[in-house]
């Protein structure tokens, strides 16, 4: 391990102090379960560690605010997937965060940390695009609100300036739900990097929002208005078409290790029925 | 007492330590005032090295020296298994990714790691070679340079061996059908969970080295000739490994940890990343090219094969492994005519090491693959052709080598049965089966001393490694039966060349057979004592006093051993010392250099379901049956059965190393090099043994630990085929490739 100097602040106003004195060289810890890994093998060299698990403000569990679920910066995966509220609004996160590394990981991996670390294949992308959550991000002169869509800029690229915080992400509680589910490519059963993550859901209005990552520079929100997909009446026929526009801004990489982009392109179509077929059930059971 | 040691599912010795954390692995060994080693390499896969600037990295707090090539004997200190052709660190060159050019060695871990990234190489990349094809072009660079080969006919070339093999005229013989494809198996890394470890240490005029090594001597003699001293101020200590899989047979970094714990006059160690172990080690990749010729009956004319074996930039096992695996390629069919031509081609890749199966999985899934396509275009069934073409017991299946040591159609009905062979499957579901044989050692040598104590209690010393295989409960099964005591009374002493008698290795599932015999050999020793020692407290004859399984049987009485050992020994108490040894001579006019000493043979078969939209496969069903002899100990063997049919599977499903244009591995480490979970197994798997006791080793026992992964490929390939009607040739049987098959068919 490289040697670097750590901090542990009490309070998010002193983690926002130490960001501003230090800016880039400063790297924040929350579940620490990609920035050991980086630490480890030297691919991140920062000049100091600043610790949020001792935030009190960063600690309470996950809770329900003004019809929103929120889930503050150190919220893990299984927290996430063993809480009733998300089970009942958001089982597609919850099936997202229960395939997040291994157990061992989702006892320290945050939903904060896997939308901030700007993955492609972060599991968790998608059912936050699908519900529409939003990162609270605090800074020294106050707190901004911002859509996962907006946040999510690219490659290790999010919206979030070297001296601002997450402290926070939220989904509102819609009065018109969104039924959604969550499936992924991988190459074998157990843990895994998917080379497709996606998620889709349907809502009373016919609205149907489909989400994919892992298969270009950002997991990517694609919304469909003419019910055709939200339909359960309407035939597999009918919807391929639709589902198929979905996927045009795919784009992936010839280089991965994971599928070629070939195989990909060709699976998006058909992990989305899958995904579309049980968004539908679920929405058919919606009382 | 008679103790019922034989068959009985004794429970593992060092099993609870090994499950629990507490077993001692090299990198927990407490050895005071130690360095820490971390080693440079460069990222590409093939270069000129121009200079080596150490400056900066000696710096560093903590820094010790670093070592690089010029720090070293002239000329080069070179070494290997088959050929010393590996220099115990890079000069001039790089020869494959990961191929060390330095290595620091400091106070601290942290500072060794540092330094090592401050070490400056200048560098020239030069193109590498890492397929069979661009190795075999007339205008390729030579991968090594011909003044370390052997003379011979290909020293200009980089085939390091070619050997032919066979019997009959295959041009002369009259088929019905002829079905020639070529089979590729991608290169594999062995994935132990304990990375090779390694810490030397001068020790007088002498040396110890520790090391998570399954050879112990051979890297005692390596260590030896390197260092220029004598056996006897060689001491390697080799803690039982955390998984071997053919991995750690041979010295690999000893020499070079060797020569810095001699440099620095204090302890030297160096355990390996994950990252590093993959850098340090793989499996041969392979291209099987097959052509076979049938009549329409199913019966086997001729079998044609050219093996193409791509090995590393050093020599290591890889000729070995090409020549036994090829040498059996035809399997246990009668044919009367066979054509073999073997390949060991050198490549800038990571030297090819043995890796469990030892180049059988590969032809075996060349043939049997090539075996379904001629059943399938001959209308006959899969199971059918293969029984139709097996050799009797006792009928050679290759002319001059040992004949069929079991009645193989009886394993081979038994899978059948266990699977339910012909009973139908629902639609998007098939079934398939295969067979595989390994020869067994074709020389050997182990020596094994037991001590019978006084109170009773017995200690076996032993050079055979335990990473995991459970030899150690083995050999005290043996000695607990033969000395009539209780399994709790054995201990078992390993791994350290100051203590155990010579062994030559632990591979080709042999110890149970060679130093099982070895063991049996100095318990019989100590009984022939023992039945001297009756003989003089009961004033009879020895000739009339027999000893056997515990048991001194006298003219009119029966005594446990263990009361004449007792009586015996008498007030001054001691111990009886029996010494044992088993040997397979060698054959020099055999072209392996010996016959095989017993055949692993295997069948397996499975159902799978494959994914008609994703081309995923699972296999629902598994069943592998093993001729084991006997089995001295059940649960060991189903737990080597198990082992190596999940291993097979993740064979058969998802292993490749994957090369980047440049010939550098990019799936280093966990994240990207996959193997199977326990949510990637079957949904049912079943292992059986077909019991004959007509093995040599002790009681009638077979080696058994690689039989289930010889055949694994095949059979999940052919059960693809039967659901889908895509054939996959090229491994692994991915989703990706199994949906290229099924959409390439349609």
């Amino acid at each position: 391990m490289q040697s670097f100097g750590y901090r542990r602040p009490g309070t998010i106003d002193e983690a926002l102090a130490l960001l501003q004195e230090h800016g880039d060289a400063a790297r924040v810890l929350a579940g620490g379960t990609d920035l050991v890994i980086e630490l480890r093998n030297r691919w991140r060299r920062p000049k100091i560690v600043i610790d949020l698990k001792r935030i009190e403000e960063l600690r309470p569990p996950i809770r329900e605010v003004e019809g929103r679920l929120v889930f503050t910066a150190l919220a893990v995966m299984s927290e996430i997937v063993a809480d009733e509220r998300v089970q009942l609004h958001f089982p597609a996160l919850a099936e997202a965060a229960d395939v997040v590394g291994s157990i061992q990981i989702r006892n320290r991996a945050t939903l904060a940390g896997n939308i901030c670390n700007g993955s492609p294949a972060a599991d968790t992308a998608p059912p936050l695009l699908v519900y529409g959550a939003e990162v609270v991000i605090a800074a020294k002169n106050g707190t901004r609100r911002v859509a996962v869509d907006d946040f999510i800029i690219g490659p290790g690229k999010v919206d979030l300036q070297p001296t601002e915080l997450v402290t926070s992400i939220e989904i509102p509680i819609s009065a018109t739900p969104i039924a959604a589910a969550y499936t992924r490519m991988t190459r074998r059963r157990g843990t895994d990097l998917a080379s497709i993550t996606l998620c889709c859901g349907v809502d009373a209005t016919g609205t149907t929002r489909l989400a994919y990552g892992s298969v270009g520079p950002r997991a990517l929100l694609v919304i469909d208005n003419s019910g055709v997909l939200a339909d359960p009446a309407a035939s597999d026929e009918a919807k391929a078409p639709v589902l198929a526009s979905m996927f045009s801004a795919a784009s992936p990489s010839p280089k991965s290790m994971r599928a070629g982009p070939e195989y990909r392109v060709a699976m998006l179509p058909v992990l989305g029925a899958r995904a579309l077929r049980t968004a539908i059930e679920r929405q058919t059971r919606v009382p | 007492m008679k103790v019922d040691n034989i068959g009985a599912p004794a429970q593992r010795l060092g099993g609870i330590d090994r499950v629990t954390g507490h077993q001692r692995y090299v990198a927990d060994l407490p050895i005071a005032d130690t360095l820490h080693a971390k080693l440079v390499a460069l990222d590409c896969a093939h270069a000129r090295i121009l200079s080596i600037d150490t400056s900066v990295a000696e710096k560093v707090p903590g820094v010790v020296f670093v070592m690089t090539a010029d720090d070293l004997p002239t000329p080069m200190p070179r070494f290997g298994p088959q050929y010393q052709d590996r220099p115990v660190i890079a000069e001039g060159t790089t020869n494959y990714h990961g191929e060390p050019v330095a290595a620091v060695v400091a106070e601290t871990k942290d500072a060794a790691e540092e330094a090592a990234t401050l070490v400056k190489v200048e560098f020239e990349e030069l193109p590498a070679i890492f397929t069979v094809e661009a190795a075999l072009d007339p205008a390729a660079e030579l991968i090594q340079d011909p003044s370390i080969r052997r003379p011979g006919p290909f020293t200009e070339t980089n085939i390091l061996t070619e050997y032919h093999f066979g019997w009959g005229d295959v041009d002369a013989m009259d088929a019905d059908m002829v079905v020639e494809h070529t089979y590729a198996w991608p290169m594999q890394t062995h994935f132990a969970i304990e990375p090779h470890g390694y810490i030397a240490a001068p020790d007088g005029d002498g040396i110890i080295v520790w090391s998570s090594i399954q050879h112990p001597y051979q890297l005692q003699k390596t260590v030896a000739t390197v260092l220029g001293m004598p056996l006897s101020k060689v001491r390697v200590i080799a803690p039982d490994p955390g998984g071997g899989f053919g991995g750690k047979q041979h010295p690999k970094l000893e020499p070079l940890v060797a020569f810095m714990a001699m440099r620095a006059g204090r302890p030297v160690r160096l355990i390996l990343s994950l990252e590093e172990a993959f850098q340090g080690v793989r499996r041969a990749g392979t291209e099987v090219k097959v052509r076979m010729g049938l009549k329409s009956d199913g019966t086997l004319v001729f079998q044609d094969y050219v093996n193409r074996f791509l090995i590393g930039a050093y020599g290591d096992t890889g000729d070995r492994i090409s020549a036994k695996a090829s040498f059996l390629s035809a399997g246990p069919y009668r044919t009367p005519a066979v054509r073999i031509v073997s390949q060991a081609i050198l490549s800038h890749t990571t030297p090819t090491h043995p890796y469990r199966g030892f180049g059988i999985p590969q032809v075996t899934w060349a043939r049997e693959s090539c075996l379904d396509e001629a059943a399938i275009a001959l209308g006959i069934d899969r199971l059918e052709i293969r029984l139709h073409n097996l050799v009797r017991y006792g009928e050679e299946h290759v002319p001059g080598d040992t004949p069929a040591d079991g009645d193989w159609a009886q394993t081979v009905r038994k899978a059948a049965e266990e699977i339910h062979w012909g009973t139908p499957l629902p639609p998007g579901q098939g079934r398939g089966i295969a067979i595989g044989v390994k020869s067994g050692p074709t020389t050997g040598l182990s020596y094994a001393t037991v001590r019978f104590l006084a109170d009773a209690s017995v200690m076996v010393f032993s050079g055979t490694s335990d990473m995991g295989q459970g030899a150690r409960t083995i050999f005290a099964q043996i000695a607990a039966e033969e000395l009539g005591v209780s399994l709790d009374r054995v201990a078992v002493v390993m791994g350290d060349t100051a203590v155990v008698p010579y062994d030559q290795q632990t591979s080709a599932s042999r110890s149970s057979v060679l130093m099982g015999n070895a063991v049996l050999d100095a318990c019989r020793d100590i009984q022939r004592k023992i039945r001297a020692m009756a003989a003089r407290l009961h004033d009879v004859e020895e000739a009339e006093i027999t000893v056997d399984r515990g048991v001194v049987h006298l003219p009119d009485a029966e005594l446990p051993i263990v009361d004449v050992l007792k009586a015996g020994l008498g007030r001054m108490g001691g111990e009886v010392v029996g010494n044992g040894e088993a040997r397979k001579e060698a054959f020099p006019d055999h072209p392996l250099g010996g016959t095989a000493l017993f055949f692993e043979f295997n069948c397996t078969a499975c159902d799978v379901a494959v994914d008609p939209e994703t081309g995923e496969v699972t296999i629902l069903r598994h069943v592998t049956v093993g001729d084991v002899g006997l089995a001295l100990n059940p649960v060991q063997v189903t737990g080597q059965d198990e082992g190596a049919a999940i291993m097979g599977i993740g064979h058969a499903l998802m292993e490749h190393l994957i090369l980047d244009d440049k010939g550098r591995t990019r799936n280093l480490g966990a994240i990207d090099y996959r193997i199977p979970t326990s949510l990637d197994l079957p949904g049912e798997l079943h292992s059986f043994s077909i019991e004959n006791a007509d093995g040599p080793g002790p009681y009638g026992i077979k080696g058994i630990s690689e039989g289930s992964l010889l055949c694994t490929a095949p059979a999940v390939a052919g059960a693809v085929r039967d659901a889908t009607g895509a054939v996959v040739r090229r491994l692994p049987l991915s989703p990706e490739n199994v949906w290229r098959a099924m959409k390439e068919k349609t």
